[in-house]
């Protein structure tokens, strides 16, 4: 297209600021950086070298300092933050730079993607309005040169109306094509630096892989050096040329991504690559195989859970959304059931019809042979006798004015089962089971980590005994080592008393390690069902392959340069179709 | 019950308590005035040896010394005296006020937002109604109904508190109504009334608290502002802002205005201190 | 104008009516029927000097002989028809009365808005652009501090250091410019405080969200900052705080009035509070009623214009937009 041409000859003509360079090689180069706030350190002499057109990854889990990195290679600390060390930016240590001198580098040398989307453009203010304050950066004095400038970017990251998009508030358009936005705005003045702080994590997995290729994609055309901040192992070692893997603030290990990847020295960076689903699709067999053989011998026994053909639907301002169309399966006694899909698939609608929650228009549901259909609460609890959930999340779904004594019992108390000293034993005996020690007990959830609280959260679902437990994404708003242990917990806990899962994802690579059979949903239908192994090897349904293929595998072996070629093949179908 | 943990871990308890007291110095120094408030108002001559009533007049009108901390009155009677002797009323009434406000406010927005329907719709328009009506203009009509007396404010004062406290109880109780956790109990086989009083009240009143300190402030000083109008006890009492009310008849003696004024911003202050405190180590 | 936008405008002009109405019978309801008795305590009362003859006629022409709910029914329909009724002090219509004091009240009103505005929008601005060192903390404690001081002890600190000490303005003329600034400052400084105390806050709010960070990214200053990002959200919020307190602009004129000696609406609800002239004070209490439902119906008409991400639900007041499927989990429900 001819406007692309014009872009590109007025973008090489706003010359990066970058061009004087002192070193020719190293655009970027942290020297024992150090952050504290307070008298707190949370960034321990990191030191780290990032070369010109390049790209390196941070990775980490929660508290290990990575986004603070970052904000502080921005200079954006929030207020109380203080950075020591040496961050050196084409020769420049931006550190001992005045805000007045630095000021000029954010945007024009510095581009910035952020996290959420969904967060990072002003709510009440027109994308266009916001994306001037970009234009502005590439000194272009002719205000309808600029906003061609803009419109001409979002075409080139893939937004198919780019007038709408300028005309659009942020809350009318998808996270999807924020992050699109953002990207744009970022590299619209054409930084040499992009630094991006987990550009994909809020996002469904499908949209991630094509956010991630446009990043890569723009990467190379516009020879820009990529600061990526992660904390999915697979998608650094998919992006970056570079590791540097963290914990707690130090650094862990630094190398080439191959090297790093594929052979990782540290015990940290070991056990960050054991916990990666994706990575490790086999990680639980032996604890899984006990189902495998249930299901072979299904002709003998009734399935546990039976759902037939259900269907609700929603009227939304005015406009009937079919949330649950149609969807039938069948969860054999002491198997994980697996219900995937990205958001707005109508998988939680599914599980809280299952729950008796609400009520589906058609169809009915079965849970150990009782119809869930027409029952008062009175008889609903019944059910919830022998059919729990586990919320996605821990910090919303336990009392914070309660102890976890408390909250693990108060099922015990509500349905009164034994004596004041059985169901303290009880409480006990399930604490134990998810590995959570006594002193505990005492605490309210407010001092408990985010593993701790959803190990509670699964100790009170199991205190009752249940033969069945609805797991809504348990594990999605944790740490993936963490993630690491509660899977384990609920699969021994199944090995153990014989436990049905229906368990409920977005995560397809954690499904394939814990789940044996499966359901993909997309729009509220079941696309495709069948064994876990079915699924992953043999998709039939193109939607299903889609899924498979935006797992991050980390692929090793396969050199930046080609999987830029073959990205970026793919992304131009993509944006430019 | 059993407190298995309590026995077992008596450091760690230990601990959260002296976690939980922890507190910066400035909310420390506002609990200190707070307590010097409650003293005067529970034993006032401990405080003081002069007589809050019959004055010395050929001490009149003197300034602030030693003898006379905030200095006299037109009649000779010591102004420090006079103001630890109205702080039982200025400072009561205003608890009156909130206990009416919070009880019945709260009574009708945890009835409105838990039951919903029908209920939800007619305490709410009662609600909107009692907002409409500028609150201090409320207090006055109110207090010109059941005659002037500082109680009367006081009740006054609380009344036109019931509808703010309604539609935040009710807005709070329809929050955690909603929150992640009460279905969590619902499923745990809690029923509604169960739910209420475990899962609900708790949560609610823990954002509801700093208002109700807050509220204290604030009535004290519209209090205050009843007794400077005139519908309080009238003298020789000496609620604070009768005092001040009195004393602006003789501003060439403005210690006679600034000194109650002082003692009144000062505990307002200290009230709002702490519940920005409690609001924040929520 | 969208259809739904009408619907909800319609709806809430409705519920407006509704609220005055209903806010009208609460009062009559206050101040007939609760204990105080009009006719013993000030008819009787041997100082105002009625012969029985007069009493009777004044009970006659405000119909305080028939039965309450008849009273109601007399005073509610003469209310809608735009009669506030006679005095029972004067004998001189309500309307007349009031209409005679208003001009000053709305200027003092208006202009204490208006100093309100004025101060709480310089003291947000100062917290958000001047450095840490500059005396932010000074500022920052200034809503906490005005909120704490009664607003008679402010307008008798301004009398005695204005007018008193530096003698900018005689007392006894209360008209003044001087004297109406001084009330109006008066009037304004405990408003502008509960003001400056919500935009305080919600500017500190919006600075820490992401897109803040994310605009400073692009090299946006300080001040561009707060004019062009954070102003707006954090201030349409305040368009609420002020339609809610607005009606105590008018409690605060009784005081203010009566601190400087201005007649107004202040000064005849306390002249008609003394001398238990009810239909007098039914009829202010009225208005303020009145007024604070046509500012609160002002603000939520023009709130969905204001704010691109309410919309408008009939049936609620408003709601962000939220739309897709429901969740267990009402985190991931709601649209930040």
């Amino acid at each position: 297209m001819a406007s692309q041409d014009r872009l590109n000859t007025h973008l090489t003509a706003i010359k990066t600021v970058a061009s004087h360079a002192a070193n020719p090689t190293s655009l970027v180069r942290a020297e024992n950086l150090s952050v504290s706030y307070g008298g707190n350190k949370v960034v321990h002499d990191v030191s780290f070298e990032l070369g010109r057109g390049k790209s390196l990854a941070l990775i980490g889990e929660s508290g290990s300092g990575k986004s603070t990195i970052a904000r502080a290679v921005l200079r954006l600390l929030p207020s109380g933050g203080h950075a020591s060390g040496k961050v050196v930016f084409d020769g420049q240590d931006v550190l001992s730079l005045s805000e007045r001198q630095f000021r000029p580098l954010r945007g024009r040398a510095i581009g910035f993607v952020p996290q959420d989307p969904g967060n990072s453009l002003n709510p009440v203010r027109t994308i266009g309005a916001q994306a001037m304050e970009a234009a502005a950066l590439t000194d272009e004095p002719n205000a309808s040169i600029r906003k061609e400038l803009i419109l001409e970017t979002f075409a080139q990251v893939g937004l198919d109306n780019p007038q709408r998009v300028y005309d659009s508030y942020p809350h009318q358009l998808s996270g999807g094509m924020l992050q699109r936005v953002l990207i744009g705005l970022a590299v619209l003045p054409r930084p040499a630096l992009l630094v991006a702080d987990e550009p994909t994590s809020a996002l469904d997995v499908t949209i991630q892989k094509r956010i991630l290729d446009l990043l890569t994609r723009l990467q190379h055309d516009l020879d820009i050096s990529l600061l990526l901040i992660t904390h999915d192992l697979a998608i650094a070692a998919e992006r970056a040329d570079q590791l540097v893997v963290l914990k707690d603030g130090s650094v862990q290990e630094a190398g080439k991504t191959a090297s790093v990847f594929s052979s990782p020295t540290s015990a940290y960076a070991r056990k960050l690559h054991a916990d990666v689903p994706a990575l490790n699709p086999n990680r639980y067999a032996k604890l899984r195989d006990p189902g495998f053989r249930l299901l072979d011998g299904k002709t003998a026994k009734a399935p546990k859970i039976e759902v037939n053909s259900i269907t609700k639907t929603f009227e939304v301002d005015g406009k009937v959304l079919t949330a649950v169309d149609d969807v039938s399966f069948a969860v054999p006694a002491g198997t994980t059931h697996a219900l995937v899909g990205e958001s707005g698939s109508g998988k939680t609608t599914t599980i809280r019809l299952l729950l008796g929650l609400d009520e589906p228009d058609t169809g009915s549901i079965s849970v150990a042979g009782d119809d869930l259909a027409g029952r008062s609460q009175k008889d609903l609890r019944a059910v919830w006798r022998h059919l729990q959930l586990v919320y996605q999340n821990p910090f919303t779904s336990l009392d914070p004015t309660w102890t976890v004594e408390r909250l693990v019992r108060e099922p015990l108390d509500r349905f009164k089962i034994g004596t004041a000293a059985e169901r303290t034993q009880q409480v006990r005996e399930a604490l134990t089971n998810v590995g959570l020690a006594d002193h505990l007990l005492s605490r309210k959830p407010g001092a408990l980590s985010g593993g701790q609280r959803q190990r509670v959260a699964i100790a009170r679902s199991l205190v009752l005994k249940p033969d069945v437990i609805v797991l809504d994404e348990p594990t999605s708003a944790l740490d993936v080592s963490v993630q690491a242990d509660i899977v384990e917990v609920l699969l021994s806990l199944q090995a153990k008393l014989g436990l049905t899962y229906v368990f409920v994802s977005h995560d397809l690579a954690l499904v394939r390690q814990l789940a044996h059979t499966v359901s993909v949903m997309q729009r509220g239908r079941i696309v495709e069902h069948g064994t876990v192994g079915d699924i992953f090897d043999n998709p039939s349904h193109a939607y299903t392959a889609t899924l498979l293929e935006s797992i991050p595998s980390g692929l090793s072996g396969d050199t930046s340069e080609a999987a830029h070629r073959r990205v970026s093949r793919a992304e131009r179908k993509e944006a430019f179709a | 019950m059993t407190f298995v943990s309590n026995s077992s871990l008596p450091v760690s308890r230990w601990q959260e308590w002296r976690a939980a007291l922890r507190m910066p110095t400035i909310v420390a120094l506002s609990f200190a005035v707070i307590a010097i408030v409650i003293a005067w108002s529970l034993a006032p001559q401990l405080f003081t040896t002069y007589s809050p009533v019959v004055g010395v007049p050929a001490d009149k009108l003197l300034g602030p010394s030693l003898s006379h901390w905030f200095g006299t009155d037109h009649l000779g009677r010591d102004l420090y005296t006079r103001v630890v002797y109205g702080t039982a009323s200025s400072v009561s009434s205003a608890l009156v006020a909130v206990v009416i406000g919070v009880l019945f406010g709260g009574l009708i927005g945890l009835l409105a937002g838990f039951l919903g329907g029908w209920v939800d719709i007619l305490l709410a328009r009662l609600v909107d109604v009692l907002l409409s009506i500028p609150k201090f203009l409320l207090a006055v009509i109110i207090v010109t109904a059941i005659g002037f007396e500082t109680i009367n404010a006081a009740i006054a004062t609380g009344i036109s508190a019931v509808a703010f406290f309604a539609r935040v109880t009710r807005s709070e109780v329809i929050k955690t109504r909603q929150a992640t956790f009460v279905e969590a109990s619902f499923l745990s086989g809690g029923s509604r009334w169960y739910i209420l009083s475990r899962h609900v009240v708790p949560n609610a009143s823990r954002s509801v608290l700093p208002l109700a300190v807050l509220q204290f402030g604030e009535s004290i000083l519209v209090i205050a502002s009843l007794a400077f109008l005139g519908y309080g006890d009238p003298p020789p009492s000496s609620d604070w802002g009768l005092l001040i009310s009195i004393g602006k008849d003789y501003l060439k003696w403005p210690w006679l205005v600034y000194a109650p004024a002082f003692v009144t911003i000062v505990t307002v202050l200290s009230v709002n201190r702490i519940s920005r405190w409690l609001r924040k180590t929520d | 104008m969208s259809n739904a936008y009408l619907t909800y405008a319609a709806k809430r002009l409705g519920q407006a009516v509704v609220v005055i109405l209903l806010a009208y019978v609460f009062t009559f309801v206050v101040v007939s029927i609760l204990p105080g008795d009009p006719i013993t305590s000030v008819l009787r009362n041997p100082q105002n000097g009625f012969s029985e003859q007069e009493i009777g006629e004044i009970i006659a022409a405000q119909g305080l002989d028939q039965p309450v709910l008849v009273q109601l029914w007399h005073s509610l329909s003469g209310f809608l028809t735009g009669d506030l009724g006679v005095s029972m002090r004067s004998n001189r219509p309500v309307s007349t009365l009031i209409a005679e004091v208003i001009p000053s009240t709305l200027i003092l009103a208006s202009s204490g808005l208006a100093v309100a505005l004025f101060l709480a929008f310089a003291v947000a601005y100062g917290t958000q652009v001047l450095p840490k060192r500059y005396g932010q903390g000074l500022l920052r404690a200034f809503p906490s501090l005005f909120q704490s001081t009664p607003n008679f002890v402010i307008g008798l600190f301004l009398i005695h250091l204005f007018g008193f000490q530096l003698r900018l303005f005689r007392v006894i003329e209360p008209d003044s410019f001087w004297a109406t600034l001084f009330a109006a400052i008066t009037i304004g400084i405990p408003f502008s405080a509960q003001i400056a105390e919500v935009l305080i806050a919600n500017l500190d709010h919006e600075a820490k969200q992401e897109y803040a960070s994310v605009a400073r990214s692009r090299g946006i200053g300080q001040r561009r900052l707060f004019t062009r990002h954070l102003l707006k959200p954090a201030s349409l919020p305040v368009v609420t705080v002020i339609a809610l307190t607005v009606g105590e602009l008018l409690g605060n004129s009784l005081i203010t009035e009566t601190v400087f000696g201005r007649t107004g609406l202040g000064s005849l609800v306390q002249r008609s509070v003394s001398t238990q002239d009810l239909p007098v004070l039914q009829a202010i209490v009225s208005l303020g009623a009145v007024v604070f439902v046509l500012v609160n119906l002002i603000a939520d008409l023009l709130y969905p214009l204001l704010d691109p991400r309410v919309k408008m639900v009939v049936g609620k007041k408003y709601r962000s937009t939220a739309a897709g499927e429901p969740s267990l989990d009402p985190t991931k429900a709601v649209n930040p």
